[in-house]
């Protein structure tokens, strides 16, 4: 983790409570403050979920209305068909992403972060990142044209395509950074015993940058999983994704919130849990680099 | 020779990927966009009548959705960039502080960035319902009466502004707040001897500290806000009217919904990408020392 615990001049004590001024408590106030802003829409989500018979104002479980799960029945076990599919079709989309990103990712990443080449790195840099500047339609409309031509319209081939290209920048940044930092020295050791580059590369940096390996495998797939644009026009029949369904959620029974915040939420789950796993490396894939976490 | 080769093969493939997929389909929009091309005819070669068209060249109109749609997204461009700045800052200047149970509170104001945005559309049709949503129900309750959220300009506006604003703050917050953790505590020490208030502390040495991570974020945070189109696709599906339709959203519209004008649609976005390689170029231009 980052040091989180940069003093401030307003604390001195680390010990719970102890010694605590009433600005500490103003602080704590502040933070608990932003902590509901950022979470009660997810949690009135929830609460909403678990109402089959939706009214105004009902908010506290068992007190004011009597929670249970049919929603979520529903969306598993009558509806549970589209649901599964929708959910297979996201996981099989963003686990191919990723494998193809980080792969791509780390190769270039190590190259970026022990080479130099010619046409100077950071140009090779922008190049890799160019692709999260673009806007998403400028390309969209040509993928139209080339998947139908190449037919891979709504195939599984045509959306790991699609997917890997946008996360693998963050793949990109993330290695290089992860690989920059390790000592060189132990490279050059492994060469004067004889080893290849790609040996060294194999035996030597890919074991010890396994936990960029890990940020960058899950910051891919979460970005993957909530890819909603490229799929609403290049996969939207056989290999829908899950936010085509959440999309689409409001055609099928009119705005039902219970049903629609139920939908939501599995959309959701995922991607927030795997985040949270990777806070570490969030800084420095979200900003490619630009800021050190 | 073979450390040549093989410094080659590290970077090959994934320089081939780009190529193929971000350059060509680049290339081939831009050819796209010099003919008249819809789904199912022949393409024509225009030359750049779609952009005359739009921008309303020579006896051509100005494409007047074209215009309005721009306009919303640079409200959100500015509206938006600078409203998560703000809070994005606050919020990092509360959590820079070492006391209890800020860490796990951190983790949990991270979470709305990995929300779906096309979820966060859903998420925001629900909070501010006008009926029943807590947001309205909390404005009644504290007496400042219902506001139309879906059908009228202006709220309907801020209702996007904000759900994007609810999903990127936590953006803005996690850089700014790794930016101050690398603050050196010996600043602070020397400066506390002339002055305890935190409002000098923060003007005189965290905000010029932060001001380059600041700037990378501003960078990063309008390219972002120009590419909106989830958020307003669920939440109000560009309405009332197109007033929340966002100027990709509105390519999107031209080009793969409905005649398929690909032509048309690619000039527009190929405009909006001439705007994203000059935001782009001021940031490669500012991180430049970093990669080499």
């Amino acid at each position: 983790m980052t040091a989180n615990a940069k003093n401030l001049p307003l604390t001195e004590s680390r010990n719970a409570f102890s010694g605590r001024s009433i600005q500490d408590y103003f602080i704590i106030f502040l933070a608990l403050t932003c902590t509901f802003i950022a979470f009660s829409p997810f949690g009135y989500a929830i609460l909403t979920s678990l109402k089959s018979e939706w009214k105004s104002g009902e908010i506290i479980p068992f007190i004011q209305f009597e929670p249970n799960l049919l929603n979520w029945q529903q969306e598993f076990g009558s509806g549970g068909a589209e649901t599964m599919k929708a959910l297979r079709n996201s996981t099989l989309i963003s686990l191919g992403a990723t494998i193809v990103a980080t792969t791509l990712g780390t190769l270039a990443g190590y190259g970026l972060a022990r080479f130099k080449y010619g046409i100077g790195n950071r140009n090779l840099v922008s190049w890799f990142l160019s692709q999260r500047f673009l806007p998403p339609v400028a390309t969209l409309i040509p993928f139209v044209l080339m998947f139908r031509d190449l037919k891979l319209l709504d195939t599984l081939p045509g959306m790991v395509i699609v997917n890997a290209t946008f996360t693998l920048p963050f793949a990109v940044l993330i290695m290089r950074d992860y690989f920059a930092d390790l000592p060189p020295e132990m490279r050059e050791a492994a060469l004067v015993d004889g080893a290849t580059e790609f040996t060294t590369f194999l035996r030597i940096a890919l074991p010890l940058a396994r936990p960029a390996l890990v940020a960058s495998t899950l910051i891919c797939f979460a970005f993957a999983w909530n890819e909603f644009l490229f799929a609403s026009v290049l996969a939207n029949r056989n290999w829908k994704p899950y936010p085509m369904l959440v999309a689409g959620s409001d055609t099928v029974r009119g705005i039902d919130f219970g049903f629609v915040t139920t939908r939501m939420l599995i959309a959701v789950t995922v991607p927030v849990i795997l985040s949270l796993m990777v806070q570490r490396f969030i800084v420095r894939g979200l900003t490619f680099g630009a800021v050190k976490g | 020779m073979t450390n040549n080769r093989a410094k080659y093969l590290f970077l090959m493939p994934g320089v081939i990927w780009i190529l193929a997929f971000t350059l060509f389909p680049l290339i081939y929009s831009f050819g796209l966009s010099l003919t008249n091309y819809r789904l199912g005819r022949n393409p024509k070669y225009i030359g750049f009548e779609n952009y005359a068209e739009i921008l309303g060249i020579g006896d051509e109109k100005i494409d007047k959705k074209a215009v309005s749609t721009a306009s919303f997204s640079a409200f959100l461009f500015l509206g938006s960039t600078a409203t998560t700045l703000f809070f994005g800052t606050f919020v990092a200047w509360v959590f820079n502080h070492s006391l209890p149970f800020l860490r796990q509170m951190r983790a949990i104001v991270t979470m709305p960035l990995f929300a779906a945005p096309i979820a966060v559309g859903w998420l925001g049709v629900v909070i501010f319902n006008e009926q029943s949503g807590p947001i309205n129900n909390v404005l009644e309750g504290i007496g400042l009466g219902r506001v139309n959220w879906f059908i009228e300009p202006m709220p309907a506006r801020l209702a996007v502004m904000f759900t994007d604003v609810w999903q990127w703050t936590p953006f803005v917050f996690i850089i700014i707040l790794a930016a101050m953790q690398s603050i050196p505590d010996d600043l602070y020490e020397s400066a506390r001897l002339d002055t305890k208030s935190n409002w000098q502390l923060f003007k005189s040495i965290t905000f010029p500290m932060i001001a380059p991570a600041l700037g990378t974020v501003m960078l990063l945070r309008m390219v972002e806000s120009l590419k909106i189109i989830d958020i307003p696709y669920s939440l109000t599906r560009g309405g009332p009217g197109s007033v929340t339709q966002t100027y990709v959203y509105y390519a999107y519209e031209t080009g793969l919904v409905g005649s398929f004008q690909l032509g048309e649609a690619a000039a527009l976005a190929y405009l909006l990408v001439i705007v994203a390689i000059v935001i782009s170029s001021i940031y490669f231009y500012r991180v430049r020392e970093r990669f080499e």
